[in-house]
């Protein structure tokens, strides 16, 4: 947001600080969203390689086709266009799956590719550092979870609660990525915080 | 806890998980690249962009008019000024041959015969 001087009208300076992304700009936002971006899409994909595969195709759309666009329209745009293309990874995802259950013979891919999330995450989540005090371990078992509650949540939900409170969108910003009205949103944001603080109490983790 | 305390609470433990292993980060940093290789910048807005920066240094197009402006209304003062000068010059002139035709004692017609003309003509030589 730009700020204003307290009279309703914006210096020189600070009009001109509303401009087209340099590559300088668009680097370093992309070097500041490219780990949860790619964790957003591991807890929706479950898969460490198509994840990474699908933050470097929103990141190259980006730049294509929004290089251009100024600094600040940069996050939402980024948010879209990364949903976007984990819903064209379903959908290639039901595509590639009818063909498997035609063909029984790639059957051993597919249940490899169905294996248990967790064991996905381990890499990801469980790295705690080298001081290794007990508490940082018990931190990182706690992260865990809660990335594989996110993992458990309805897709909308998580979306919802990912956009809304890790990316920092407001209200409006998550329904235009979504594609949905606000009050979908805040319900969505809600269910998922709900449920979300549930499941964490259930196993005896005061937040 | 209310909801926006559960957020922020599982916000923060969420961006102390982003330690990521060294091959995906490097992995991710490609991508980056690969991806600012190809940013899109349209040249018209560079164009424009530079424009707007060559205004701004000269103090933005608020104050380029009172600074064009002055010399803009001097140069057509002086304009008209000298197209006036210019016709009264040349009014002048032909106000002084009239004149003279009047005040001569060549009667008018004298001008308007073919045979006087040539005469002055010769006799000029």
């Amino acid at each position: 947001m730009i700020p204003s001087d307290g009279h309703g009208l914006l210096s020189k300076t600070e009009k001109k600080e509303a401009p087209l992304a340099s590559p300088n700009e668009l680097a370093e936002f992309l070097a500041g969203v490219e780990r949860r971006a790619y964790k957003q899409a591991l807890f929706a994909v479950r898969d460490s390689e198509n994840a990474l595969d699908i933050v470097q195709d929103s990141m190259l759309k980006l730049a294509e086709k929004y290089g251009n666009k100024p600094v600040a329209e940069l996050p939402m745009l980024f948010q879209r266009i990364l949903q976007n293309t984990i819903r064209d990874f379903y959908r290639r995802q039901r595509v590639r799956s009818l063909w498997v259950t035609l063909f029984s013979s790639l059957s051993a891919g597919r249940e490899d590719e169905d294996s248990d999330p967790l064991e996905t995450l381990d890499a990801a989540a469980g790295s705690p550092s080298a001081a290794g005090p007990a508490d940082q371990l018990a931190q990182s078992q706690v992260i865990e979870i809660i990335e594989k509650e996110l993992q458990r949540l309805p897709a909308r939900q998580r979306q919802a609660f990912l956009l809304r409170y890790w990316e920092e969108l407001d209200v409006a910003e998550t329904a235009a990525v979504m594609g949905c009205s606000e009050g979908s949103v805040k319900t969505h944001c809600s269910r998922a915080a709900h449920a979300l603080a549930a499941a964490l109490r259930a196993k005896g983790i005061e937040l | 806890m209310n909801e926006q305390q559960t957020a922020y609470r599982i916000k923060q433990l969420l961006n102390r998980g982003l330690d990521l292993d060294a091959g995906k980060l490097a992995r991710l940093k490609t991508a980056r690249e690969r991806a600012l290789a190809r940013q899109r910048i349209e040249a018209p807005v560079f164009v424009l962009a530079l424009a707007d920066n060559v205004l701004g240094r000269l103090g933005g197009a608020s104050s380029l008019i009172p600074r064009m402006l002055l010399p803009m209304a001097v140069l057509i003062l002086g304009l008209i000024a000298v197209n006036q000068w210019q016709e009264s010059q040349v009014a002048a002139e032909i106000e002084e041959i009239d004149a003279a035709v009047l005040t001569g004692d060549l009667p008018l017609d004298a001008y308007l015969d073919k045979g006087f003309d040539a005469w002055l003509k010769r006799s000029s030589h």
